[in-house]
């Protein structure tokens, strides 16, 4: 189904087939466009982190091609599986070089750098954090620190792997309360998940990859077709 | 399985005798009677040591006020402890500008392998042929010991630091990628920060090292306290030679102590609040007291 607005498209994969040496997965194709979000669901082990390492860069295709139309410098913001945060430098570390990525070098950087920083920083809330080492921070806090990186970096298409799976809801909510303006903007974010129920919460698309088979369908017709076939199963409606 | 892991370790250690046996030629009286001539040359000639090492030299005339520092033991000491710092930093500076480029992980294969068969050349010769070389280059003096330290620890250092950087976590580096630094905006701002506590634990090493060291290449001429053991040695003066190995030893430990502090700032260990020795001693008397069988919160 086709967005209601008119929209620059982000990403586009052809007849993609992911994988390190064995395929992961048949041929897929899909599309993304500005301001979206777009949830990946699957049972573990079937190829979603593969998935986004692809898009990222990081793994190179089995088959068929991928086209990225995002800046070559900070376009791009990946969240990995372990949030790839330095865990022995400081929090404000961390998420300066987020907001740097962008910047051409010049004396009035730095402060500029320093107030992106802090800006991301106080959005998530861990502005006090900003002189600890990472490797102090509980885990809901290492998200965070990892999400301000990337909110600093501004970039137009996020890749985030299991990004809201081991949050609790205020967490996961104050997360993508801090993310949301960014698609306002105009930005994508395409998250792994676990829980159906952040999906439904928060994505407009849903990408499924069950045993290679990829589909891409809008959340409304997702839910949808959920609900019948909890129904049929005999289960009770929401 | 277990049965397996004996035959093995039990071949292993056979084959090693065998080759052993081959070496020695089968003359296995040497080998016992090395121990009773340790014992002799130790009581005799070693033992005690002779802390004159540590009183003011004769010539030339003592100016200092306090008599140890201008002792055979403090000068060579201090002699050899700069050339080990000075040596130790040069050559931490090149090992880290060399090894981000012999990863495998940072850089293509092409500049990777060059990088390390330069880094193994550097390497493959020891320090005490190092010196040698700067020696005859130079001239005698603690300069021919500095360039000699210093391109040993670029070659030791830099295996020891692209050897980690390797065996990095690739989530970071990853993330770098992605979000588009360019590779040397990574190795300085995520893989040396990573990496600090290793890189500082491997560069305190890589002193003590030198400290050790030190004195094998003053042997050759090249400055420090192993000018004056080679002295003592050759008048077999094995007593202050004793005295001098002792001295080098209690500043090694200060080293480990110093390495250990130095890396408590960066490491999860430092994280966490040990008790002092003096909390321990008063929860243990304390824990005698049947009144208070709360342990304090500390």
């Amino acid at each position: 189904m086709e967005r209601k607005y008119m929209s620059r498209r982000l990403l586009s994969l052809h007849n993609l087939v992911i994988g390190y040496n064995e395929p992961l997965s048949k041929p897929i194709s899909a599309k993304v466009n500005e301001g979206e979000i777009i949830a990946v669901l699957g049972p573990s082990g079937i190829g979603k982190t593969t998935l986004m390492r692809t898009i990222a860069g990081v793994v190179m295709p089995l088959e068929g091609s991928y086209a990225l139309s995002v800046d070559a410098k900070g376009g791009l913001g990946y969240i990995p599986q372990n949030l790839g945060l330095i865990r022995h430098a400081t929090v404000a570390h961390n998420v300066s070089l987020g907001a740097g990525v962008r910047m051409k070098w010049s004396f009035s950087m730095y402060g500029e750098r320093r107030e992106k920083t802090l800006d991301a920083l106080k959005i998530l809330g861990i502005e006090d954090k900003a002189s600890e080492p990472v490797r102090r921070l509980s885990g809901g806090q290492q998200r965070r620190v990892a999400t301000a990186r990337t909110l600093a970096q501004r970039p137009q298409l996020i890749l985030a792997d299991e990004f809201l799976s081991e949050l609790d809801d205020a967490n996961a909510k104050a997360v993508m309360d801090a993310v949301q303006p960014l698609v306002a903007k105009g930005a994508s974010l395409i998250m792994v998940e676990h829980h159906a129920d952040h999906a439904i919460k928060y994505a407009s698309r849903i990408w499924e990859l069950i045993d290679g088979t990829f589909t891409d369908t809008p959340i409304e017709e997702w839910v949808k077709r959920m609900r019948s076939l909890h129904y049929f199963q005999g289960g009770e409606e929401e | 399985m277990k049965f397996r892991l004996y035959l093995i370790i039990g071949g292993l250690t056979g084959i090693a005798l065998a080759i052993l046996g081959d070496l020695v030629g089968g003359d296995w009286g040497r080998f016992t009677g090395g121990f009773e001539n340790l014992y002799v040359f130790f009581t005799e000639s070693m033992w005690p040591p002779d802390w004159s090492v540590l009183e003011a030299r004769s010539y030339p005339v003592c100016e200092s006020n306090v008599e140890l520092f201008c002792s055979v033991g403090y000068i060579g000491m201090m002699e050899t402890l700069k050339i080990a710092f000075v040596s130790t930093i040069l050559g931490f500076i090149g090992a880290i500008l060399l090894s981000p480029l012999a990863a495998r992980n940072l850089q293509s294969v092409r500049i990777s392998i060059p990088v390390r068969i330069l880094l193994s050349f550097v390497r493959s010769l020891p320090s005490l042929i190092w010196a040698i070389i700067f020696v005859i280059v130079i001239g005698f003096g603690p300069l021919a010991g500095v360039l000699a330290m210093t391109f040993y620890t670029v070659g030791y250092l830099g295996k020891l630091q692209y050897e980690t950087f390797e065996g990095m976590q690739s989530g970071p580096l990853e993330a770098g990628r992605a979000m588009g630094l360019s590779k040397s905006s990574i190795t300085l701002n995520i893989v040396v920060p990573e990496n600090s506590n290793h890189l500082l634990s491997q560069m305190i090493f890589m002193f003590e090292y030198n400290v050790r060291h030190g004195t094998v290449i003053g042997i050759v001429g090249a400055g420090g306290v192993g000018y004056y053991i080679n002295n003592y040695l050759k008048f077999l003066q094995y007593d202050k030679v004793f005295a001098l190995l002792l001295l080098i030893f209690v500043v090694v430990i200060i080293i480990d102590l110093i390495s250990l502090l130095a890396r408590s700032f960066v490491n999860e260990q430092g994280d966490v609040r040990k008790p002092s020795w003096l909390n321990l001693l008063l929860k243990l008397t304390k824990s005698k007291n049947p009144d208070e069988q709360q342990p304090s919160s500390e």
